[in-house]
C-alpha cells in the first residue's frame, strides 16, 4: 500500500513540476477574459484579429488563441496566448474577426467582435472617404498606410460608409457584426480566404493507404540518394 | 603519397601520445589511491588474482571510453590541437578518478580494496567495481559531449550527475531483495550481477536524460531533473510488466537448492530485468519527441 502512495506522490510531483516549469507555459500569456487582452495588446490605434484556435492535450486540454495584432503606425505581430475553455468557446464563432480594438487617444479598449480594421476606418489621420464609381463612399488609407488592408486581410473588400455606420451601431449595442454581406467570421468568404489555417484543419482528411505505403517504402528503403 | 604518409605518421604519433597519457594515468591513479601504489606500480600477473585484473582493467577501459570523446583537429594547428587534447584529457582523467573515488566511497563504504581484492579475492566486489568504473566512464563521456568545451558547464553537469548517480546507487534496496552488505561479505556473485545490472541501468537512464538540446543551463538542468523523475515513475511499470508477462516467481518453489545458487539466479534475474527495463525506460524518457504548437499553429 505504501508503495502505491509513494508512486502517487511521485506522479503528482512530476505533473506539478512539469506544468509549472514548462517553457511554453512560462512564455505565453494567459487570457481568460477580455480585460486580460489589455496587457497583451499595447499601444493605440491597434486592433487584434482572432486568426486561429488550437487545443493540445488528450484528457486535460490546454487552449490557445492566435491573434494578429495590427498597429496603424508599425507592422503587425502574431501573438499566441493560452486561454480557458469558456473563453475559447465564447470566441470560436468569431474567427477572423477583430475581438479587441483601442482607438487613437482612447485608453479604454472595446471588445465587440467586428470585422478587422473598423477602428482605423473613419480616423482622418489615417485615410479619407472617396467616391467610388459605384456612387458609394468608400474608405481609402493614405499612401503611407497602404499596407494596412493587407495586414487586416481585407483582400478585395472595400469598406463603404454604410458598412462603417452599421459597424458603429453594432459596436454601440455591443453586438457582433459580420459585415453587410457576412463577409467576415467563420462563414465569411473573406475570412476563409485570408485566414485559411483554421478552416483547413477542420476539413476531414482522407488517407490513401496505397499512396502512403508507396511513398514510405520509396523514401525509406528504395531511394539511394537525398 | 607524401601527404598520405604524413597523415599516417601523425596517427602513429598520436597513438604514442595516448600511450604516454596512459602512463601518466598510472601515476595519477596513485595520487588518488595511495593504498594501490604497490599494486599498480609493480608487475601485474593476471593469472594470480583475476579480481585485481578486473579491477585495474575496468579503470583502463574507463579511460579509453573517456578518450573516445576527444578529438584532434589538425587543421586548426598541430600545437593548438595537441594542447587542447592534453588539457581536456587531463580534465577527463581527474574527473574520472575523482568520480570513482566518490562513488566507491558511497557504494563500498563498509569494504576496503585491500581486504576484498588482495586478501579475500572477492568476485562480487570485483564485478561491482568493474561495473561502477565503466558506468562512470560512460557518464563522464556523455557530460563531456554535452558540455561542448565549456569547463563551467562541465563542472556543473559533473556535480549534477554525481549527485544523481550517487543517489541512484542507494536505491538498490527498493528493486532487489538481495542484501548488499551480507552478500558482499559472502562473496556472492549473484549480488555482483544484480548490482552491476542496476548500475548499468541507472547509467542508461541518466545518459538518456542528458541527451537533449540545451540552450540555457538552468532550464537544461530542470529538464534533466524532470526526466529523471519521469524515469523513476516509468521503470516500475516495465519491471512489473516483465515480471507479469514472463510469469517470474522470484523466490521459486521451496526445495533443497543451495542458498548460494538461489541468490545467483535471483541476482542474474534482478540485474537483467532492471537493465532491460532501463533500456525501455530510456526510450520513453529520451526518444519520444513531442512537437510544439508552433509548426502547425
Amino acid at each position: 500500500m505504501n508503495k502505491f502512495i509513494i508512486y502517487f506522490i511521485l506522479l503528482l510531483i512530476y505533473l506539478t513540476l512539469s506544468k509549472s516549469l514548462s517553457p511554453s507555459d512560462l512564455s505565453l500569456s494567459y487570457v481568460n477574459n477580455e480585460k486580460a487582452l489589455d496587457d497583451v495588446v499595447i499601444g493605440e490605434p491597434v486592433t487584434a484579429i482572432l486568426t486561429d484556435i488550437h487545443s493540445t492535450g488528450f484528457i486535460i486540454k490546454t487552449y490557445y488563441l492566435k491573434l494578429k495584432v495590427v498597429y496603424a503606425l508599425k507592422s503587425y505581430e502574431e501573438v499566441i496566448v493560452r486561454t480557458s475553455r469558456s473563453f475559447k468557446e465564447k470566441y470560436e464563432p468569431f474567427i477572423g474577426m477583430a475581438i479587441f480594438r483601442r482607438a487613437s487617444d482612447e485608453e479604454i479598449a472595446n471588445y465587440t467582435p467586428l470585422p478587422p480594421g473598423t477602428v482605423f476606418i473613419g480616423d482622418t489621420d489615417l485615410g479619407r472617404w472617396i467616391l467610388h464609381p459605384s456612387g458609394e463612399k468608400v474608405w481609402r488609407f493614405f499612401r503611407v498606410y497602404r499596407q494596412l488592408p493587407i495586414y487586416l486581410g481585407w483582400g478585395e473588400f472595400l469598406p463603404t460608409y454604410s458598412f462603417y455606420s452599421k459597424a458603429n451601431i453594432y459596436q454601440g449595442q455591443d453586438k457582433a457584426f459580420f459585415g453587410l454581406n457576412e463577409e467576415f467570421g467563420p462563414r465569411g468568404k473573406v475570412t476563409q480566404k485570408q485566414f485559411p489555417n483554421y478552416f483547413e484543419r477542420k476539413k476531414e482528411q482522407s488517407i490513401d493507404f496505397k499512396k502512403f505505403f508507396t511513398n514510405y517504402f520509396q523514401n525509406n528503403f528504395i531511394q539511394t540518394g537525398p | 603519397m607524401n601527404e598520405t604518409f604524413d597523415k599516417l605518421l601523425i596517427r602513429i604519433i598520436f597513438t604514442l601520445i595516448i600511450c604516454f597519457s596512459l602512463f601518466l594515468y598510472k601515476y595519477a591513479h596513485v595520487i588518488f589511491y595511495p593504498s594501490h601504489k604497490k599494486q599498480l606500480l609493480k608487475k601485474i600477473y593476471p593469472s594470480e588474482n583475476y579480481i585485481d585484473t578486473l579491477h585495474i582493467f575496468s579503470r583502463l577501459i574507463g579511460v579509453a571510453i573517456i578518450f573516445s570523446t576527444l578529438e584532434f583537429n589538425e587543421y586548426i594547428g598541430v600545437s593548438i590541437s595537441l594542447f587542447h587534447f592534453l588539457v581536456w584529457s587531463s580534465i577527463g582523467f581527474s574527473l574520472y578518478l575523482l568520480s570513482i573515488y566518490i562513488c566507491e566511497s558511497i557504494i563500498f563504504y563498509n569494504f576496503d580494496y585491500k581486504d576484498e581484492v588482495l586478501k579475500k579475492k572477492n568476485p562480487a566486489y570485483g564485478v561491482v567495481s568493474f561495473a561502477n568504473a565503466i558506468c562512470l566512464a560512460i557518464i563522464i563521456k556523455t557530460i563531456f559531449k554535452e558540455a561542448e568545451n565549456s569547463l563551467v558547464i562541465l563542472l556543473i553537469l559533473w556535480l549534477f550527475s554525481m549527485v544523481a548517480y550517487g543517489f541512484g546507487t542507494k536505491l538498490f534496496k527498493f528493486i532487489s531483495k538481495l542484501s548488499f552488505n551480507s552478500l558482499m561479505i559472502q562473496k556472492n556473485l549473484g549480488l555482483g550481477f544484480a548490482y552491476s545490472g542496476f548500475l548499468f541501468g541507472i547509467t542508461i537512464i541518466l545518459i538518456s536524460c542528458f541527451a537533449h538540446e540545451h540552450l540555457e543551463i538552468t532550464s537544461y538542468l530542470i529538464q534533466i531533473l524532470l526526466k529523471i523523475l519521469l524515469a523513476i515513475i516509468i521503470i516500475p511499470l516495465f519491471t512489473s510488466g516483465i515480471k507479469y508477462i514472463f510469469q517470474i516467481d522470484e523466490i521459486g518453489e521451496p526445495s533443497s537448492k543451495k542458498t548460494e545458487l538461489l541468490h545467483l539466479g535471483l541476482g542474474i534475474y534482478t540485474g537483467a530485468a532492471f537493465l532491460t527495463a532501463s533500456f525501455l525506460t530510456a526510450i520513453i524518457v529520451g526518444q519520444i519527441h513531442f512537437g510544439t504548437i508552433y509548426p502547425f499553429f
